[in-house]
């Protein structure tokens, strides 16, 4: 998985023309999130600025609403 | 410009939990009971989701259920302040998420399914093909995979520390 993320140099959300980054959509967001659940840097998994804001927005509302962990426990 | 936003009104999306000691049919009411309010306060509900009862990924006030319900609506951008305080005040809705965003178009909601149909058959082929693999070789692909998933979880977990030094 990590491998796959450092070798994309493409953002994901560009390529596949998501314009609102969705908190619901568990699927894609956990993409984004390191084993112990921090949000990974964009320089590891190559999102591009304007999608990385989102993401992050993004990650922290699935949290509240406790569809992802904010730690691993 | 500002006159002609003004005749529009917002739409927005909410999504709230409903705490584990109703049954799913008590849950009925209480979704009932905040589509009420949104209508009450002139909003128009234009889309309506029941996920069913899903696993916390923490524990919410000693609980690790709930049911999740959505909801899309448009109304005045004045009333949403309302709308989030009597949420909070009710003890009917354990947390509640409201989003401003743009309706989905019908393009959208294709590419959504596209994508959905995709998951599934990736999914599903996933499945069978470890079924295949150990009808051939019984024995061997369980101690493979125990001892793989060990190694892999010890490197991983090098990686990530060295990760978080730096």
């Amino acid at each position: 998985m990590k491998e796959q993320l450092q070798n994309e140099k493409a953002c994901y959300f560009c390529v596949n023309n998501i314009d609102n980054i969705d908190y619901k959509d568990i699927h894609t967001i956990s993409r984004f999130v390191n084993m112990y659940k921090k949000i990974l840097p964009k320089r590891r998994t190559g999102t591009c600025s304007k999608h990385q804001r989102q993401l992050a927005t993004a990650i922290k509302r699935a949290r509240i609403m406790a569809l992802l962990p904010f730690t691993n426990q | 410009m500002a006159k002609n936003k003004d005749s529009k009104m917002p739409h927005y999306e909410l999504l709230f939990i409903i705490p584990n000691k109703y049954t799913e049919d008590e849950t009925k009411d209480v979704i009932n009971h905040v589509h009420k309010i949104i209508e009450d306060m002139g909003g128009k509900k234009t889309l309506d989701e029941f996920w069913g009862k899903k696993k916390f990924c923490y524990p919410i006030n000693h609980e690790m259920h709930g049911y999740y319900s959505l909801v899309e609506f448009d109304l005045e951008a004045e009333k949403i302040n309302k709308l989030n305080q009597e949420l909070r005040m009710s003890a009917e809705v354990l947390r509640h998420m409201i989003v401003n965003r743009a309706p989905k178009t019908d393009e959208q909601i294709a590419a959504e399914k596209r994508l959905l149909e995709k998951r599934i058959k990736k999914s599903e082929s996933k499945k069978e093909e470890p079924k295949k693999t150990e009808s051939k070789k019984e024995t061997k692909t369980t101690t493979s995979e125990k001892v793989d998933t060990k190694e892999l979880d010890d490197k991983l977990n090098k990686i990530l520390e060295t990760d978080d030094l730096l």
